[in-house]
């Protein structure tokens, strides 16, 4: 009895403390909230990303099983792969703390059916009310809007401080760079809970702030007409705004559904998919495809020229369709030749036989200054994740990328001197660079952020911008540059197609076409036969309207042939847009095709 | 029945009521919101059924109890035989006969009856006149029954009919000495045997025997738990109905082996010393009992009952704590259930009679 007293004593007066710890750690529980990201708006408030109320299959950590067995059974009764299931126990086992382990997402009907059946044989399990994102225009902006998901191990360890287990945070695009914009602020309740994990009573809760609401600059309306104009064409389109560089329009084709992206147990099957396509619907191209930029690098060779002193505006050059140099002849588009011509000549007809000569009289580092000076060979610094870097070759450039040939051979720069050879750009990079000589001379930053909305107002709060740099651009050269781009359009290599000069009527445009050779081939009855993989990539850039431009635009349709037959018409489809069909009927706000299964669809949104 | 209620032993009564009293309130909170809601209900007519035979037997002769003994204990071991045949399974062990929807276990009720049987058996004649073949004869009585419920399997219940054998030492004499040099001869020649004869496959059989539930996960989460509520109940206990362990369902079955654990988070050290304090007076009513009795076989069953008594408190309360293995042994008047409560009652009965019987002669 003495004994019994003594362990009793022990267990409640010595140890009390202890297990009133223990006690209230096992019921007592701090479980977070969710907090909604910010909507994306376009430029006018019209929704692009949105929330919806979502349904999750999940188990609070404290009610993981241990036994593996159960987890065997568990992961038969929902059909899903029992080593996959595992693993994820296993790493959020190895994760701090956090939200719930998610076993299945966005439940529907079906699915919410097979979780309550499911839940009755392994009550662990609990039913999670959470915000799911909804991309509303479907494949309109998969690229520029990117998808949330959950947050993956190695950044959660590279940053611990930041991220928790379980949090959704952007992965690919908008999503991705502004998820500090976006995401809100969990909130957490302190509940009681017992031995089932069962919610008994609710001490108290910090609700979960809402991430604020974002204005991109992005024209949904612009945007829906670039979709439209590449049609099934794979390629990329840049429409910047000249006041501030702004993206206007920024279309990766082909583009993906964001949507498909936000159930983490079908990525197998989407990676699949994607993996298995030749078209590579994942890369962004505007800013991650390098593209030889043909014809319209042209105009950098001549500011090269122009700036160096060795040619003039007046300066003539016999174009005889081809020209030797090095001892191997350099042929232009035109066999029968284009005759004698002046710059703005040449660059109106796109001659290359100038060009080759111009750069023939060019060192390669002089055009890579050229291109350094007027911000070619950096990034442009978009705000959307994964941008490449535009190639311009120089002989430091060439040790570095070819270091058993490290020379650079005189002949390489000819081909330079029409945007073949080791050149490569960017949609975006080429687009900054007419938009730089569209405001003579000043250097933009693209980007995609306009501002916060104000809860109370619903209005937008404009960012500030990134600050344009001025370059030293000479108004003389710049004047020659200027009407060449728009001598293209009146009566250049763009002015053949009726299109283009209907439009041209409406809104007199510039720019300059460009086709760039995929492969090399004796003769064009050749080029005719050959797959369509194999075909030119046209290419067209420029500035609307010819007399104070407001916007720079660079398109590329691969594998289409001619830049002023398949690229041109794109560019003209979205002048015709943006200054005359916008101002009359703008396009309706996007729809997407997905049906909540919850609530009844959202009324459309109103421009705000 | 006026007479009949005189004839109950005050002392003995009252502490009954207040161990009854303590075990309802244990038992309703440990049933709120649980399936198991009425169970205070259902013990309180056991416990009900329970006293009215303590009023019956408090006024029969002992003796006219003793003379049915022999037919009961060979009635018992058929039952322990039958329950092994036709008994429900349950847990992994077979120790319950279904009659009507109502489970009962024969084994409770046998302890008594083999305690019953032994003390007429020996205190039927002079001490001096009984040879150390018929000792060991009783012994084999013992232990027989002990084999047949270890074969259901469930040890706790076997090792409960160990007090029994205090009858012999009772009879010889209590010589200490010879005690405490039988406690450690078992000690030390269990500990050598463990420690260097048996081979670690035979140490697991063993194990295995001694606790077939070893190898089943959760025994180490039950005690935990219960060692939490315990320890979390403090110096003065949480308060009725509002011990977390308890009324969250951590602590498991709360009504049966771990009904203490409730009592002690609910009415903290406080509430355990008062329950221990009136389970004292109670062995101490019945070891008076068995001093007074004027039969040998009397005070051999009362001295037996108070060994069960006591063995039943110091394994359920000693195991609640973590402080002794995990064997299923039920708490008197905590533990829900109509055999073990009609047994005890039972055995109270037969010692409120000796007392009656004593206080009369």
């Amino acid at each position: 009895m003495a004994v019994l007293i003594l362990v009793y004593a022990m267990l409640q007066i010595v140890r009390h403390a202890e297990f009133k710890q223990i006690a209230m750690q096992q019921a007592v529980k701090v479980r977070p909230i969710a907090a909604p990201r910010g909507l994306v708006l376009d430029r006018s408030g019209q929704r692009l990303v949105d929330n919806r109320r979502a349904l999750h299959l999940v188990i609070q950590r404290e009610d993981l099983p241990s036994k593996p067995e159960v987890m065997t059974q568990l992961a038969a009764a929902l059909e899903l792969d029992p080593a996959a299931l595992a693993r994820k126990i296993q790493s959020y086992r190895l994760a701090g703390k956090g939200r719930p382990l998610v076993l299945k997402e966005n439940l529907d009907e079906a699915g919410i059916a097979v979780a309550e059946r499911v839940r009755s044989r392994f009550p662990f399990l609990s039913v999670e009310v959470a915000p799911r994102r909804v991309y509303l225009g479907d494949e309109l902006a998969g690229h520029i809007l990117g998808y949330v998901g959950e947050v993956d191990e190695p950044l959660m360890k590279a940053k611990p401080d930041l991220f928790h287990l379980g949090e959704t945070i952007g992965k690919e695009g908008f999503e991705a760079s502004g998820n500090d914009k976006l995401k809100g602020v969990d909130g957490q309740k302190r509940i009681l809970v017992d031995q089932l994990g069962t919610e008994v009573a609710n001490f108290g809760q910090v609700d979960a702030t809402a991430g604020r609401s974002i204005y991109l600059t992005l024209d949904a309306g612009l945007q829906k007409i670039a979709q439209e104009a590449m049609g099934e064409e794979a390629g990329a389109v840049v429409v910047l705004d000249l006041r501030d560089g702004g993206v206007l329009a920024m279309y990766s084709s082909p583009s993906y559904d964001p949507n498909l992206f936000l159930n983490r147990l079908s990525q197998d099957m989407v990676d699949k998919y994607l993996a298995n396509n030749l078209t590579r619907p994942m890369v962004n191209r505007p800013i991650q495809g390098i593209y030889a930029p043909g014809s319209t690098f042209k105009l950098l060779i001549a500011l090269a020229a122009l700036e160096k002193g060795i040619a003039t505006p007046q300066t003539a050059i016999f174009c005889g369709g081809k020209k030797n140099y090095y001892g191997r002849d350099f042929r232009c588009d035109k066999a029968s030749g284009h005759g004698t011509l002046t710059m703005v000549q040449a660059i109106a007809q796109s001659c290359d036989v100038y060009f080759y000569e111009l750069a023939s009289r060019l060192d390669i580092d002089d055009i890579h200054a050229t291109a350094e000076k007027y911000g070619l060979t950096e990034r442009t610094g978009i705000d959307l994740p994964q941008e490449k870097r535009t190639r311009i070759p120089s002989r430091a450039w060439k040790k570095k990328a070819a270091p058993r040939d490290p020379k650079w051979y005189a002949g390489e720069t000819i081909s330079v001197g029409i945007g073949q050879g080791a050149v490569g750009v960017t949609p975006i990079g080429l687009a900054r660079f007419y938009a730089l000589l569209a405001t003579k001379g000043k250097l933009l930053t693209p980007h995609l952020f306009y501002g916060f909305r104000n809860d109370q107002s619903n209005q937008l709060e404009a960012a500030a911008y990134p600050s344009p740099k001025d370059t030293p651009l000479d108004p003389k050269h710049w004047a020659t540059l200027d009407e060449g781009l728009a001598e293209v359009v009146q009566n250049g290599t763009a002015a053949a197609n009726p299109f283009i000069r209907e439009i041209a009527k409406l809104v007199p445009f510039s720019g300059k076409t460009g086709t760039a050779q995929v492969a090399t081939f004796v003769d064009k009855a050749h080029y005719a036969r050959q797959a369509k993989f194999l075909k030119d990539h046209a290419l067209f850039a420029g500035y609307a309207p010819r007399d104070k431009p407001q916007i720079a635009y660079a398109v590329v349709v691969e594998n289409a042939g001619f830049g002023s037959t398949a690229a041109a018409p794109v560019a003209a489809k979205l002048v015709k847009y943006w200054f005359v069909d916008r101002l009359k009927n703008p396009l309706p706000p996007p729809r997407g095709k997905l049906v909540d299964p919850f609530l009844p669809p959202p009324a459309p949104a109103v421009p705000e | 029945m006026k007479e009949r209620f005189r004839a109950l032993d005050k002392r003995l009564l009252w502490v009954l009521l207040m161990l009854i009293a303590l075990g309802t309130l244990t038992l309703y909170s440990a049933g709120r919101n649980t399936s198991q809601a009425n169970i205070w209900l259902k013990q309180s007519l056991w416990n009900g059924l329970g006293l009215g035979l303590i009023l019956l037997l408090a006024t029969t002769d002992p003796r006219r109890l003793f003379r049915y003994s022999f037919p009961a204990y060979l009635l018992g071991l058929l039952a322990l035989m039958a329950v092994l045949v036709v008994g429900k399974k349950i847990g992994g062990s077979t120790r319950w006969f279904v009659i009507a929807g109502q489970t009962f276990q024969p084994s409770e009720l046998m302890k008594w009856v083999t305690l019953l049987y032994l003390s007429q058996r020996l205190g039927s004649r002079p001490a001096e006149t009984v040879g150390r073949l018929e000792l060991l004869g009783a012994v084999g009585l013992v232990v027989f029954p002990m084999l047949l419920i270890q074969r259901q399997p469930d040890l706790g219940m076997a090792l409960s009919f160990l007090p029994i054998l205090l009858i012999i030492p009772l009879m010889k004499g209590l010589k200490a000495r010879w005690i405490i040099a039988l406690l450690l001869f078992i000690s030390v020649g269990g500990f050598t045997a463990w420690k260097f004869v048996l081979k670690p496959y035979q140490k697991q059989r063993v194990m295995i025997f001694l606790d077939p539930s070893s190898d089943l996960q959760g025994k180490g989460y039950q005690v935990n738990q219960s060692r939490i509520a315990i320890g979390s109940g403090g110096l003065i206990g949480k308060g009725f109905t509002s011990g977390s362990q308890t009324q969250l369902n951590f602590l498991p079955v709360k009504t049966t082996d771990f009904a203490f654990s409730v009592w002690a988070e609910e009415r903290g050290f406080i509430g355990v010393l008062l329950a221990l304090g009136l389970f004292g007076l109670l062995l101490d009513r019945i070891i008076d009992a068995a001093r007074a009795a004027h039969t040998n076989a009397e005070a051999y069953f009362c001295a037996g009952a108070a060994g069960i008594f006591a063995l039943h408190l110091l394994v359920n309360v000693g195991m609640v704590a973590g402080a002794l293995p995990n064997k299923g042994m039920v708490l008197p008047f905590f533990s829900a259930g109509g055999s073990s409560t009609l047994s005890f009652f039972l055995a109270l009965g037969l010692i409120m009679g000796s007392l009656h019987r004593s206080r009369v002669k």
